[in-house]
């Protein structure tokens, strides 16, 4: 029978208990794809990204208002439930049932205190995916440290050779870089584990380091160690071959500086390049001729070229660029690809129609297929917002039962 | 044997450099059989990127290549002459997935497009990774590692601190590819989802990967920050106002978490009288004097070495780490304890070690079996035993250029 499937992963279903960025994102990527992502949380220790980005007056005004958990948590399910009480655990393992994967990323143990050690839960559902995300892994001597992106970041290198040529490490910004990584890593390992599950009904336990990622992230760092014991440098927008690569200013043409970046490939691009210039004088320059040459004196010619940049808008600048065959584009800022026709007309940014955030967009996630629905973008839930679904519908609890339980602080 | 998750998935790898083989490789390592398509010659950009031993260039020695394309088997086909698009419209019919880099265009010159190739293979999950997407303004637009990271707002927003000059500091790409990497995990984790509906019975598919999408969904949080809180961000120096914050040292760099852990580092500091001001008061407090916090803290680190500072972080669990290069993640106890590397002998390039798998299967572990493909390596085994190609006619195809 050829079911028609509005979402590629429908029918499969997630308990997350994950937190924070990189282990929301991760079940956000199911959740977005169509698996039906249940979000396991206790009022008493919710999600700390609930709280992070509010909207002007409304921090500290209760559990709904991060605009950080929204973006990080698309179309998933939320319910409470306190782990810590008997009857908390018991509902958490007829939910297990239910399940195809369960996720975490708290520090090790936490499940296990509650009894949902890997063991364990293979009792109640021997088919189980259990997703353990960390830092440094389940297992090994640094398996206890705490770990965040920044931290990772400078514990594998990433730090050191980020910066101007030169110059001193710096954080790796805007985003919580390596979170970003870990999440998707997180995705792709969780699908290939249900992948085989697909084709044997086995389940198994996926234990997943950030570092071990972001070691392959920094392989061509890495490698180039192991060969030649080179650690490595900032060198800022540069390559290793190409010159002019680099961020150039433009003029300011709305409130923002604004900046372009562009990348000249080959001797034909620089000759695109100069025509675009009008040939200044200055590219006739022999230091400029071919690309060792442009590449040795990529300093001198940053400065020439930044002197044409700046005389154009980013956008204007980047259309010109890209009509002669030059890889360009603005650099922008996160306020100038939100207002950004191209991304927009693509439909990057959704509307999450929020109690509190109301309609102002957030990012959707890179997904595009051709034939599904655009993906599972429904509200960000509400702290509790399923209670009654998943308590009352998916395990048949009553009205009645579901009250107590919620005045007894189990569903809390 | 070790069960492989993804043994009985085939998948045509036409793409070059990083984003494709990265996302090919993380098929390839789970047990996908990957066959990758190179142009006659010079093959893939990454054999001639490095890094070389010695730094003299070698199209089988560079250290990317090698690290990229493990586990795949290598081909060497002209896709566009005649006989060579009949070829790969074959390789079309054996495969379940194609994953390919090219521009738009350029697809429809070679008559690839996903219309034409799902006549041949409708099950077929093509993955198609562009610097700007298949659609919108911008979908002719060229790109590579650097306009993906500043396309993405990743470049603007580098470094976090911000910088002590933003006119004379541009906006700053992350550093070894970092964004080319993330279009290819990107990619994967679309590749895998279509796999999954396809199993779930779901049909083929086209997935319309855009680089610039897939740098700024990392950057969510900032961009929700515009549009929520109408933060207007800036590259001006002291920006940041949480999260991890780089503190020079007597002898370098380390970097510390303060957030909800502000008691613990104090406490590591032994509880300065100042650490008990009302301006440090509570999280919101810290924020907004955060500045005068940094600088409070840069004065005791720079009265420390790294290590210092790093063992008393551990002893007080303070989320800490020295900024340390590569060289000190491959000597790390805790991957070895892990048994992270792997070490894979190629004929040419020799016994080395590699990064293993980014993530630990219990049952199905990514194992690399097999080193990254000589150019043109598995043309007898690929035209010869899977598409059943005669020697004759393969002698042929070689004459005239096409393998």
């Amino acid at each position: 029978m050829n079911k028609k499937l509005s979402l590629p992963l429908e029918g499969i279903r997630v308990l997350d208990f994950c937190q924070m960025w990189a282990g929301p994102h991760a079940t956000e990527w199911l959740s977005v794809m169509g698996a039906e992502v249940i979000k396991v949380e206790t009022s008493s220790r919710i999600d700390y990204m609930r709280t992070v980005g509010a909207p002007p007056g409304m921090a500290g005004k209760g559990p709904n208002v991060g605009s950080a958990f929204a973006s990080l948590n698309w179309g998933k399910k939320s319910i409470t439930l306190n782990m810590t009480t008997p009857k908390g655990q018991e509902l958490a393992k007829k939910l297990i049932k239910l399940c195809d994967v369960v996720a975490e990323n708290f520090g090790g143990g936490v499940l296990e205190r509650w009894g949902l050690s890997y063991e364990e839960m293979k009792k109640i559902k021997p088919d189980i995916i259990y997703y353990a995300g960390s830092g440094y892994g389940r297992s090994g001597p640094h398996k206890e440290r705490p770990a965040y992106a920044e931290i990772v970041d400078a514990f594998s290198g990433a730090t050191f050779s980020n910066g101007y040529p030169g110059g001193e490490p710096n954080v790796i910004g805007v985003s919580p870089w390596t979170d970003g990584a870990q999440a998707i890593h997180g995705a792709v390992a969780m699908m290939t584990a249900l992948y085989y599950k697909q084709n044997t009904g086995d389940g198994q336990y996926i234990d997943a380091a950030m570092i071990e990622g972001h070691a392959n992230f920094l392989g061509e760092m890495v490698m180039g160690y192991i060969i030649n014991g080179a650690v490595g440098q900032p060198v800022g927008n540069r390559d290793a071959f190409m010159a002019p690569h680099g961020c150039y200013p433009c003029k300011k043409t709305g409130d923002e500086d604004e900046w372009i970046a562009l990348a000249v490939a080959d001797q034909k691009e620089w000759e695109a390049l100069c025509k675009s210039m009008g040939n200044p004088d200055w590219t006739k320059n022999d230091a400029f001729r071919d690309e060792p040459g442009r590449w040795e004196n990529q300093e001198e010619l940053d400065k020439y070229l930044s002197e044409w940049t700046r005389q154009y808008g980013a956008y204007e600048l980047t259309e010109r660029l890209q009509k002669a065959g030059i890889a360009a584009t603005p650099s922008f800022s996160t306020r100038q690809l939100t207002h950004d026709t191209h991304i927009s007309a693509r439909g990057f940014f959704k509307k999450p129609l929020h109690p509190v955030l109301g309609d102002k967009v957030l990012a959707g996630l890179p997904i595009k297929f051709s034939d599904y629905a655009e993906g599972n973008y429904q509200t960000p839930p509400l702290l509790g917002e399923h209670n009654d679904y998943v308590f009352g519908q998916l395990l048949g609890l009553s009205q009645d039962e579901i009250r107590r339980l919620t005045e007894e602080k189990v569903l809390s | 044997m070790t069960p492989q998750a993804l043994s009985n998935v085939k998948v045509i790898e036409f793409s070059d450099f990083i984003s494709g083989p990265y996302c090919g490789k993380l098929l390839s390592n789970m047990g996908a059989q990957v066959i990758k398509v190179e142009k006659p010659g010079l093959g893939d950009k990454a054999r001639s990127y490095g890094p070389f031993p010695q730094h003299i260039p070698h199209p089988e020695k560079s250290g990317l290549f090698l690290f990229l394309n493990t586990n795949k088997s290598g081909i060497t086909l002209d896709v566009a002459s005649a006989d060579g698009l009949k070829i790969f419209q074959e390789l079309i019919k054996w495969a379940d997935i194609l994953i390919e880099d090219h521009s738009v265009k350029e697809i429809e010159r070679l008559g690839l497009t996903y219309a034409a190739l799902k006549k041949i293979n409708p099950s077929l999950i093509m993955t198609s990774i562009t610097p700007f997407g298949q659609t919108g303004p911008f979908k002719d637009y060229k790109g590579n590692d650097l306009i993906a990271a500043h396309a993405g707002t990743e470049g603007f927003g580098n470094p976090d601190e911000g910088v002590k000059d933003p006119a004379s500091m541009p906006p700053l790409k992350v550093p070894n590819h970092a964004a080319d990497f993330m279009c290819g995990l990107t990619a994967a984790a679309c590749t895998l989802g279509a796999l999954l509906g396809r199993k779930n019975g779901g049909q083929g598919q086209h997935i319309d990967l855009s680089k610039q999408e897939a740098v700024a969904s990392i950057t969510r949080q900032q961009l929700a920050y515009y549009s929520v809180m109408e933060e207007t961000p800036s590259r001006e120096w002291g920006r940041k106002k949480f999260g991890g914050f780089l503190y020079p040292c007597r002898d370098g760099y380390v970097v510390i978490w303060i957030g909800p852990h502000y008691h613990l580092v104090v406490k590591m500091m032994g509880d300065p009288d100042w650490s008990k001001e009302e301006m440090f008061a509570n999280p919101l407090m810290r924020n907004n004097y955060i500045v005068e916090l940094n600088q409070l803290i840069t004065a005791w680190t720079l009265e420390h070495t790294a290590v210092e500072i790093n063992n008393l972080a551990l002893e007080y669990g303070v989320p800490c780490s020295l900024v340390r290069s590569v060289k000190d993640l491959i000597a790390d106890e805790q991957l070895a304890y892990r048994n992270f590397w792997q070490e894979i002998d190629h004929p040419v390039a020799g016994k080395l070690k590699y990064p293993g798998a980014p993530f630990k299967l219990s049952t199905t572990p990514g194992i690399i079996n097999r080193p990254a493909p000589l150019l043109g390596e598995h043309n007898d085994i690929v035209y010869g035993e899977i598409l059943k190609y005669s020697q004759e006619q393969l002698t042929k195809m070689k004459q005239a250029g096409i393998i």
